[in-house]
């Protein structure tokens, strides 16, 4: 992990909600893989005059990566950048996902977030003729996905958070990754394991993954903020994050 | 530069640039390896270690500020002995000296912690904190029985105890005073909704400390240090600590936000104070001045000799 500097190249207005952001990073972040994140800040002209209104480093899940060292940010439309506007950023920050080998199916699920830290590895799943399937549940469902490859399929769930073909969608995937709101995940992750058990005979180990993205002080270790009980261990979201087998992720 | 920051007696704690993280913002050992470059610090403070291990919080631990933030971790923490076990290897690595915080419980968790960290190489001394709220007779029994290790004790005092404990404390046998462990507050979550209490960082908390260490400098012994601690976010920052009365400073989340700027503060402190010490013109050091640059300016380049011969 290291702190490097990055500049904001372009801004692009994707819906009425979001935006993104192309940044300019340094080649150690290129490589950077899906689950992995960046805590960013934004760099004040005058180092002296630095600014501490926000004080702590945003947590950034890039979903796409470019070749020639752009990675991509997706962010809310009311967060004001500009173009050429200098960021310093710690990363990689947290370990990649680990999918199974014979990944086919992948099923994708935002609960009352937007699906960012799983956007990623569309591409790479996509290319690796993955069969990828997103389900909005709670106020995800309002998240507008016409950017998203056409390949990847967009359940959006009812109000009681089920959908048609529930059954056989849970039995077909071969992995699960999901984003629940930050504040309350481990209550999300809950309701997700209890549709996942309601449905499925088991659900095995290496199956199901929820990841976190609560905001971190320090992102590196050292604080111990974001410490989570599993089963038998504790763990940290920044290290050793920020997807967690919800098998042994306490979720009480 | 050498400055001891323990009073005279017992071991020394001399360290060469008096500043260092606080407690509970740098980790136990070098979780911040690639991000800061520890020969440039004084000494490393660990993270809090109790006796039995700790569990972190429950619920929600971090609540962002304006220009701060507050946290409530639970200190969590393996406990002393696997704090021991883990971390040896890698603080025998360091380039710099060892501060273990440890909190202080019980006179009786303590005493069996000082024999423990009395044998222990690597640790160059020992951090006490005391807990917020404690009865000052609690307080001063607990000082008394980590003040019989044989490795300086340097004491964190509450924040809101601080005047009250700090001339008890250091009669007591604490080698030097860290002022102080944040204040204590509490906030709304805006997620739960709900009031979480825990401890408040930011750089509000400084011009509150720095008071108190200038008066308590005025008020405790002249040869018991002071290191101040809070709110500390830029070199100026640091160098009000000094002015006040401290002998060194410890940094604390301003870190978290930006990592160099610890590294900045030390290199800054380290060249203002030794220029200080050598009656230069305070403009002879600036931060951005390597050490390449500062050794230069000491010794006479070996052109000029030829020169004189």
């Amino acid at each position: 992990m290291r702190e490097t500097q990055a500049y904001i190249e372009r801004i692009k207005r994707i819906n009425r909600d979001r935006q993104r952001l192309e940044l300019a990073v340094d080649q150690s972040l290129s490589s950077i893989l899906p689950g992995q994140a960046l805590l960013v800040r934004r760099i004040e002209k005058d180092y002296e005059a630095e600014r501490w209104d926000p004080y702590l480093r945003a947590l950034w899940f890039p979903v796409e990566a470019h070749a020639s060292n752009i990675l991509t940010i997706e962010l809310p439309a009311n967060e004001q950048f500009v173009p050429g506007q200098l960021l310093s950023v710690i990363g990689p920050v947290g370990q990649p996902f680990r999918f199974r080998q014979k990944l086919r199916n992948i099923l994708l699920i935002a609960y009352h977030s937007p699906p960012i830290p799983l956007l990623l590895m569309l591409r790479s799943l996509l290319e690796r003729q993955a069969s990828v399937t997103m389900v909005l549940m709670g106020s995800a469902r309002q998240y507008e996905t016409d950017h998203l490859p056409v390949e990847v399929e967009i359940i959006i769930a009812e109000d009681n958070l089920t959908w048609s073909d529930m059954v056989m969608t849970l039995g077909w995937a071969d992995q699960v990754f999901a984003v629940a709101g930050p504040g309350d995940e481990l209550k999300y992750f809950a309701d997700i394991m209890r549709l996942m058990r309601e449905r499925r005979n088991d659900v095995p180990v290496n199956y199901a993954f929820g990841v976190l993205q609560r905001p971190l002080p320090c992102g590196v270790g050292a604080c111990h903020a974001c410490m989570l009980n599993l089963s038998g261990s504790k763990r940290l979201q920044c290290v050793d994050g920020p997807a967690f087998d919800l098998t042994t992720l306490r979720l009480n | 530069m050498a400055i001891e920051i323990v009073r005279p007696g017992k071991y020394s704690l001399i360290v060469s640039t008096p500043v260092m993280p606080a407690a509970g913002t740098l980790g136990f050992a070098d979780s911040y390896k690639g991000l800061i470059d520890y020969e440039k610090l004084g000494a490393l403070v660990t993270n809090p270690v109790t006796v039995d291990a700790w569990n972190p919080a429950a619920g929600t631990r971090m609540i962002p500020l304006d220009a701060g933030v507050l946290l409530h971790t639970g200190l969590p923490n393996p406990g002393l002995n696997r704090v021991l076990s883990r971390n040896r290897k890698a603080w025998a690595n360091l380039p710099i000296p060892v501060i273990l915080h440890l909190v202080g419980t019980t006179v009786r968790q303590i005493e069996g912690a000082s024999s423990l960290l009395d044998e222990v190489d690597e640790v160059a001394a020992v951090e006490l904190g005391l807990s917020d709220g404690l009865e000052a007779v609690e307080a001063l029994a607990i000082v008394r029985a980590a003040a019989k290790m044989e490795k300086p004790l340097l004491v964190r005092l509450p924040f809101y105890e601080c005047q009250q404990l700090a001339l008890p404390v250091a009669e007591a046998g604490a080698d030097a005073l860290v002022m102080t462990a944040a204040p204590r507050g509490t906030a709304r979550d805006a997620h739960s909704g709900r009031l979480i209490s825990g401890r408040v960082y930011g750089p509000l908390i400084k011009p509150m400390i720095l008071r108190m260490v200038g008066r308590l400098r005025r008020e405790i012994p002249e040869e018991l240090p002071i290191i101040g601690c809070g709110g500390i976010h830029s070199p100026q920052d640091a160098r009000d600590y000094i002015e006040a009365g401290a002998i060194a400073v410890q940094v604390d989340t301003a870190t978290w936000a930006q990592p160099k700027m610890l590294e900045r503060i030390a290199r800054d402190l380290g060249g203002w104070i030794a220029t200080r010490q050598k009656d230069a013109l305070l403009d002879e050091w600036n931060p951005d001045m390597g050490h390449t640059e500062a050794l230069q300016r000491r010794v006479t380049p070996p052109s000029a000799n030829a020169d004189t011969t």
